[in-house]
């Protein structure tokens, strides 16, 4: 990570595509940077948390959301410091009412915006295409292709902001953010402007948005975009790569380098123009590349925003030619070599690779009906005991609001213990509403720490004062988990000991009108079991029960800085264990295996994996686990 | 040259730091690398494939002739830290593709409540073999409990014995180099990617 803090111009290192933006940003010179961390971009914001003792200039922040991370770095900008803020794509839901000012208000120095994206849906709830955004907000996007380009596209988009005094979107799907390949460095800035560098000149027909003076900025932000949509073809953001005949293709992002391979594939030599900025477009172009074909492709994620764009201004400049994409390609789902390369040949009649077809025959007849693998909670987590004792507490016989973050595992088998999971705070949101039309059926939300603060508060809030029948569990694990360990308003020191200072949530609690608030020692399941019926028990109004425990990753970290005189693990007594299945399949901790074929088979704790949450001996109902403790040095138990 | 090694496993198990280590030991010996990372939805236990794709560096054109993604029937390696998941990604192995797997079956969550059953050990190399004949199975976990007494150098293993039967463009030297500047424990890990080698060549 420190090498990309290196000021070594032309030197050659590996990087993730996230790596790559984190070192435009600094070859770009930010002096502010903010975001609520999102996979798959959230390495961004670790890539400059890890490098503030070599900038110190620096302002790096995880915010409380989005939206308060778009309204920092839009006042970073406006203070002349050039500014980034990131955010997963659904996060664009959230920051979209500071982003639809932003190209009213136009930036002082420059502000890019970076969006993961996630076609796939591989780690969230929608595979929304932000891009749609850019018709309305105006704000301009840049589409990187290759490592190399996350990070000078990264640099172009802070110059792209000042010249046309717009925010720059820089899209970044998933596959760009994991993609992992060869970064060529260029030089950092002489000089760095951040904390305390910025000056505020006031300029009210620019930042008061009222009345009359909100249409002048609007006119403005259309001329601003008009100026950059003419000056595009002198920007080379975009390519043309020549081919023989009179097909060709318009693609962008990653899916220019997976439509390379896949014509290589299908040996086709065909033009190509890559367009490295995807919103706006520039007509005339766009008209010259196309307008020498009879049909063209346009290979995109998702739901064909650029195919929209493109045949919208085709069909102004009278190029009539055959336009596809979303007829042969998936409007949903991420699209991949092996996806492009079978529609293309489907569409152009040509034969699929012999490797390809062999290998796409075998795996259909070889790996039917095979088991899944879903993913499961870590082992030792304290939301895997919560959620056991949710299912065990309530017998089931409720409704189950779910919500975001690792928590969203209890959705999963062997739990199944959601019953739905759609945005952000969902989960009390949608269960207080739910709460004033249906009959006696409990509800039982669940809610993160990180999430909570997010934007969950005013839900709480909303819920209290309409006197919602309902339980609110949060499960309090002290960190943003689920995107690798972000400090959330509930961290109370780091592993290695460094303090933070945490909102006092029973207080919060408390000033918001919440009257039963209990806590819970996840860990402690018989206890947490009954914590959670007494509050099924009592009527009326909203009953929180925190769940608190530190994320099991974390506390391992943590035990590496203050070692224990203990050697201690766990065991099942083969002998009394009844094979009840409890720990194995009910509470299904990893580290508890099987041996053994038929009758014969035992369950046993793999004593390199357990990390002694305890759970599951104080679950067993015959007692069959137990815990052993040995002085470090010493030969007695 | 080229060549491309796909890494698959189970998240928790080490396949993405596999991946980079094969990756940095490219850049050190100045040959063109790229690839892909793909973790499911969760931190454990789910699905984790590493695609390492070596291509010839060209000092005059940076940017990789290549995607990120191995194509179907593609890969000239597979590595794979549990049975189950070699034969989940068998979409890429080829007749000449050499497999490594880790013996080692990790039941999923569904086998685990009886919505699905594990196929035998037999069954799942014997459709693996219909893809290729050269599948080694080796029982890592195993070897990196007796060296190692943990389960911390299945992946150094894994990496000593990919190098002993493929055909790695990458050297020695910066494999051991890369292990060296990576990893604090760099003794175990220079002394796993060893006996990974010599097993390799005992097997
Ligand atoms: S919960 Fe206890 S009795 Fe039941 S399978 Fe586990 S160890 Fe055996
Ligand atoms: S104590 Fe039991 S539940 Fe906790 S990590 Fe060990 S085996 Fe898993």
């Amino acid at each position: 990570m420190k090498e990309l803090a290196r000021n070594a111009p032309g030197k050659m290192i590996l990087a993730m595509g996230n790596d790559a933006i984190v070192r435009g940003g600094l070859e770009a010179g930010i002096g502010y940077f903010s975001t609520y961390p999102g996979t798959p971009a959230s390495e961004i914001g670790e890539g400059y948390a890890a490098l503030l003792d070599e900038f110190p200039h620096l302002h790096a922040e995880f915010s409380v959301n989005e939206h308060v991370a778009a309204h920092g770095a839009l006042g970073a900008s406006w203070a002349g410091v050039r500014a980034m803020t990131t955010m997963k794509h659904v996060g664009m839901n959230v920051a979209a009412e500071v982003l639809h000012f932003a190209a009213y208000t136009g930036v002082k120095a420059g502000l890019v915006v970076i969006i993961g994206s996630d076609p796939g849906a591989t780690s969230s709830t929608s595979e929304q295409d932000d891009r749609w955004y850019s018709l309305h907000t105006h704000l301009p996007i840049l589409e990187p292709s290759t490592i190399q380009e996350a990070k000078d596209f990264t640099v172009r988009a802070f110059e792209i902001s000042e010249r046309y005094n717009l925010p720059v979107i820089l899209n970044a799907p998933s596959k760009l953010c994991h993609n992992i390949g060869s970064l060529i460095l260029g030089a950092l800035p002489k000089r760095f402007v951040g904390t305390g560098g910025g000056r505020f000149d006031r300029n009210p027909s620019r930042y008061i948005n009222l009345f009359a003076g909100s249409v002048a900025n609007h006119k403005k932000a259309m001329e601003h975009k008009e100026h950059l949509r003419a000056d595009i073809p002198s920007l080379s953001l975009n390519q043309v790569f020549k081919g023989s005949g009179s097909t060709g293709f318009i693609s962008s992002s990653v899916n220019f380098s997976y439509l390379k391979e896949s014509l290589s594939l299908l040996d086709i030599d065909a033009p190509i123009m890559k367009l490295g900025i995807t919103h706006p477009l520039n007509a005339d172009e766009i008209a010259a590349f196309a307008g020498k074909l009879t049909r063209l492709f346009v290979v995109e994620d998702l739901e064909g925003f650029l195919e929209f764009q493109i045949k919208a201004l085709l069909y102004e400049h009278n190029v009539l030619i055959s336009i596809e994409g979303k007829n042969i390609f998936p409007p949903y789902g991420e699209l991949d070599v092996d996806t492009i390369t079978i529609a293309l040949a489907k569409a152009l009649e040509k034969p699929l690779p012999p490797s390809m077809e062999r290998a796409l025959t075998l795996e259909k007849k070889l790996t039917a009906g095979i088991p899944p693998r879903q993913g499961s909670f870590c082992i030792g987590c304290p939301h895997r005991a919560t959620v056991y004792s949710i299912v065990k507490a309530t017998d089931r016989s409720a409704i189950f609001a779910g919500d975001i973050g690792c928590y969203t595992l209890s959705s999963l088998p062997p739990f199944r213990a959601f019953d739905w999971v759609t945005c952000m705070n969902c989960g009390v949101g949608i269960g207080q509403g739910m709460r004033q039309v249906i009959g006696d059926e409990p509800i039982v939300a669940y809610v993160g720490d990180s999430t909570f603060f997010h934007s969950g508060i005013p839900g709480l809030i909303n819920a209290v004062q309409q006197n919602a029948d309902m339980v609110l569990v949060i499960l309090d694990n002290k960190w943003v988990a689920m995107t690798g360990h972000q400090p959330s308003p509930t961290t109370e020191s780091s592993p290695r000991g460094e303090k933070f200072s945490p909102v006092d949530l029973k207080l919060l609690l408390k000033s918001v009108g919440v009257r039963y608030v209990r806590t819970a020692n996840p860990f402690n399941i018989k206890a947490t079991i009954s914590t959670i019926k007494d509050a099924l028990c009592e009527k009326g109004g909203v009953r929180v029960i925190i769940a608190e425990a530190e994320c099991a990753l974390q506390n391992e970290r943590r035990k590496k800085y203050e070692p224990s005189p203990y050697e201690r693990y766990h065991q099942i007594e083969p002998d009394i264990c009844q094979k009840c299945n409890e720990c194995y399949v009910q509470l299904g901790c990893p580290a508890i295996r099987k041996s053994g074929e038929g009758d014969a088979f035992y369950y046993y704790i793999e004593e390199a994996l357990c990390v002694n949450c305890g759970a599951c001996r104080d679950l067993c109902p015959n007692t069959a686990i137990s815990l052993v403790e040995i002085r470090r040095g010493k030969a007695a138990s | 040259m080229r060549y491309d090694i796909l890494i698959c496993g189970i998240g928790g198990q080490g396949a993405i730091s596999l991946g980079t280590i094969l990756k940095l030991a490219a850049i050190r010996d100045g040959i063109g690398v790229v690839g892909a990372e793909r973790r499911g939805g969760a931190q454990r236990e789910g699905v984790v494939t590493s695609n390492v794709r070596y291509y010839p560096h060209n000092p005059n054109n940076t940017s990789a002739p290549i995607s990120g993604l191995i194509p179907a029937g593609g890969a000239d390696m597979m590595i794979a830290m549990e049975p189950l998941e070699a034969l989940r990604q068998i979409r890429y192995l080829n007749e000449s593709s050499v497999v490594i797997i880790n013996n080692r079956p990790l039941m999923p969550v569904h086998v685990r409540i009886g919505d699905f059953s594990y196929p035998s050990l037999d069954e799942i190399y014997a459709r693996i073999k219909e893809a290729t004949p050269l599948v080694h199975i080796f029982d890592i976990d195993e070897l990196s409990l007796a060296y190692f007494h943990s389960l911390r150098q299945v992946n150094t293993i894994s990496l000593g014995l990919a190098y002993a039967l493929g055909n790695l463009p990458v050297s020695k030297t910066a494999i051991i180099d890369t292990l060296t500047e990576l990893l604090k424990n760099s003794k175990d890990a220079i002394d796993a990617f060893a006996r990974g080698c010599e097993t390799a060549k005992c097997s």
